[in-house]
């Protein structure tokens, strides 16, 4: 018997002291405790803790505890902390997603926020925060503006006897120019990517002024007869792979998750690169000071509407489950406003929203920054409007049907282009229908 | 040694006739020493398990919550959804092709290894290592820069006028990348396989060898026969593994399952499904699909064994 007490005693004594130092973690409260989760670079990891060490530096009671990771696992671990009811308080969130996550009542508004100063929007344009708005309300707080974009190497176009085009290029003339880049270089035209889902969209924004969805976000947002315009599109993309000028879908598809090092424009291999405006930076890094490139509209349709339209890169946005939102909001408006933590960032994430900001900025800027920082400004006087968010069945759609089923069937031949439209219509349709 | 085997059953029953009230408590003490064990046996395996189970007949969506749905997920699968047999037919022909090729180098190996040349040791280490690290990424990393465009099939291959072929963005030649892995990754059925010919009686070699017989005499009629347990257990756990198989695709083709679904493994699906979506509820329902397809399989197997594995009875030799 008295073996037994002994040996409850000791078992109790573990328990307690598994316990202990959970229930000393209680007592101090003090200090305010931000959890924030971001996906990016090396050199984004790098900057934006910077920025939260010069943060707590100037608010000691503030203690932020920051996860990064890439795209995907950043999206993985969200997921998983949403279903925990566990999220951090301030998340990197994207176009993309944060009409699924709004719907699905995850996200905080910020406008009371905004009235009630903490967020300071003096220095910031209306058409810079609509994009976050969802249903009138913002979720989502822009980081920087952001544009599509060809990159072109200034160089090789030049050694090929080509002028730069004028920003109100069409398909037509991008095809001529490939071309001849391809026959003049022996290189691509451009890196790849043009089969991504921003080109389905795109299409629709050029010919139409309309979208792949419908407003309300439970339909296609145009009609069959303008099926036709994505067709001639995949079929332009078709005949440039063809005639050598951009890289067979093999390629592609072999060489994704590659890193910006091996992009064809850093190594050469190609003239052009389709991809967004804040991705500038990164390749020029890549390539050398010694090159020189320049950023550039994303071709229209003939007698089309501009395709360029301004995007918010990504957006800050403050959990559902936030202890401490009015302390998130502060620090979203020190990540905006504060010239200093700016000026460690250096428009990484885009073009900064606040014009104090931005003026601030305009003097240190290297070459990369300052073409993006021009081509945007280009991009003001020459656009779309941004279309509503991306409705919740867009992640679906756009990896079990549009590139499973539609583009990448296609671009190995397996159907033609009228088939592969068609198919696409009919099961995006029911997707949204849902 | 014959005085304790005889006391001890006659201590036992003591015991048990005057320690029946203390004997809950007793076992009380036991179950405390796994607790961890089974804390975390509950928390990380069963109780998700049982959860899996539930959330396969709802809709639960990670941001949503879930409705019971009944037989919807199933119908989804089976009648509704293109990629999902593709995931099938992908992890069929990988599992056709690369468990029987895994298990014939490990036993090729194996024989080789089972000699005692000089230096046998080492070759045993080198050729384990890559299943060491084997689900491992940094094997899979390397895999994909083997068979890049720079890498060093297309560099061998042009030393023979062969032009280079982007292995893992062609429909027909992707998937052979990660079965030729899964072949070279033999070292665990290898050893395996080794310990059993290392059971295989010496005797019956030389008397064979008396008899004239020849090596692969000796190889169908000896070694084979008295191999089949180690095989039947090599082949259940190599076809459990490659059913289960996600890292390998997970790194080389980017997770996509590129090009055209032919890496898309049914396990890699399921991961999309769940968190890429965050179709839980229906991830649930996938993999329960592979338990039942997983149990099944091993269930035939185990049936047909009786008709070719050979166990040995002490009479045998």
């Amino acid at each position: 018997m008295m073996k037994t007490k002994k040996g409850w005693l000791i078992t109790l004594l573990v328990l307690v002291a598994m316990i202990l130092p959970g229930a000393a973690a209680l007592g101090q409260d003090e200090t305010v405790e931000l959890r924030m989760a971001w996906w990016g670079s090396q050199t984004r990891h790098d900057q934006t803790i910077a920025v939260i060490e010069l943060y707590k530096e100037q608010n000691p009671n503030v203690e932020i505890i920051y996860e990064f990771s890439n795209w995907d696992d950043h999206w993985t671990k969200l997921a998983t902390q949403a279903a925990g009811g566990d999220l951090p308080d301030i998340i990197q969130h994207d176009y993309q997603r944060i009409q699924e996550w709004v719907t699905n009542d995850q996200l905080l508004p910020l406008d009371p926020f905004i009235e009630s100063g903490v967020i300071d929007v003096s220095n910031i344009a209306e058409a810079s925060l609509a994009g976050g708005r969802v249903n009138e309300q913002l979720y989502g707080f822009n980081l920087g503006n952001n544009s599509e974009t060809f990159i072109i190497d200034v160089d090789l176009l030049e050694q090929a006897g080509i002028e730069i085009p004028p920003i109100d290029w069409t398909w037509d003339d991008f095809e001529e120019i490939a071309l001849k880049i391809h026959e003049e270089l022996g290189i691509y035209a451009i890196g790849g990517n043009l089969h991504y889902s921003e080109h389905w969209k795109g299409t629709y924004i050029t010919c139409c002024d309309a979208y792949a969805y419908n407003a309300e976000g439970d339909g296609l947002g145009y009609t069959e007869e303008q099926d036709q315009y994505f067709v001639d599109y995949l079929n332009l993309i078709k005949d440039l792979i063809d005639a050598g000028a951009i890289p067979p879908i093999e390629e592609t598809i072999a060489r994704t998750g590659l890193s910006v090092e091996d992009a064809y424009i850093v190594t050469q291999q190609a003239a052009m690169e389709y991809g967004w405006s804040n991705m500038l930076v990164a390749v020029w890094n890549a390539a050398g000071e010694d090159r020189t490139f320049i950023e550039h509209s994303v071709p229209s349709m003939a007698d089309g509407y501009p395709r360029n339209y301004i995007k918010p890169s990504m957006f800050w946005s403050i959990s559902k489950n936030s202890d401490h939102p009015e302390e998130a909001a502060k620090f979203i408006d020190f990540f905006t406003n504060s010239v200093e933590a700016n000026e460690i960032m250096m428009a990484e994430r885009g073009v900064p929203i606040s014009s104090a900001v931005r003026e601030a900025l305009l003097p240190q800027l290297n070459p990369a920054q300052q073409a993006m920082f021009d081509f945007l400004g280009a991009v003001e006087d020459y656009n779309s409007p941004i279309r509503p968010p991306d409705p919740v069945a867009h992640g679906d759609i756009n990896s079990n049907v549009y590139l499973a089923q539609v583009v990448e069937p296609f671009l190995y031949g397996q159907m033609s282009a009228e088939e592969a439209v068609a198919l696409l219509r009919q099961e995006a349709e029911i997707l949204l229908a849902q | 040694m014959t005085d304790s085997a005889l006391r001890l059953p006659r201590r036992a029953s003591r015991k048990r006739k005057e320690g029946r009230s203390r004997w809950g408590e007793n076992n009380l003490a036991g179950y405390l020493f796994i607790s961890p064990w089974l804390i975390a046996f509950f928390a990380f395996a069963f109780i998700p398990m049982v959860l899996s189970f539930a959330l396969a007949f709802t809709d639960y969506h990670i941001l949503r919550g879930w409705n019971f749905i009944g037989l919807d997920n199933f119908q989804r699968m089976f009648y509704n959804d293109v990629r999902y047999w593709r995931s099938v037919s992908a992890t069929v022909k990988y599992v056709v092709f690369a468990v029987p090729l895994r298990l014939v180098f490990a036993l090729g190996v194996a024989m080789l290894l089972n000699t005692n040349r000089r230096g046998v040791a080492f070759y045993r280490a080198a050729f384990y290592a890559p299943s060491v690290v084997g689900a491992s990424v940094a094997v899979a990393v390397m895999w994909r820069e083997v068979f890049n465009r720079e890498g060093l099939v297309n560099a061998i291959l042009g030393q023979f006028g062969q032009s280079s072929i982007w292995w893992l963005g062609h429909p027909d030649y992707a998937i052979w990348t990660l079965i030729l892995l899964a072949a070279w990754q033999f070292g665990s059925p290898m050893l395996i396989f080794l310990a059993g010919l290392k059971q295989i009686p010496e005797q019956l070699y030389e008397s064979a060898s008396i008899d004239g017989a020849n090596g692969i005499q000796k190889f169908v009629r000896i070694t084979l026969p008295l191999l089949t347990p180690v095989i039947f257990f090599n082949l259940i756990m190599q076809l459990i593994a490659g059913f289960m198989t996600f890292t390998q695709a997970f790194i080389i083709t980017n997770g996509s399952g590129r090009p055209l679904d032919t890496t898309l493994f049914y396990a890699l699906y399921v991961y999309k499904r769940g968190f890429e979506t965050y179709e839980m509820g229906y991830a649930s329902a996938m993999a329960w699909v592979m338990l039942a397809v997983i149990a099944l399989l091993t269930a035939i197997v185990f049936r047909t064994s009786s008709h070719w594995v050979y166990y040995e009875t002490d009479e045998g030799i």
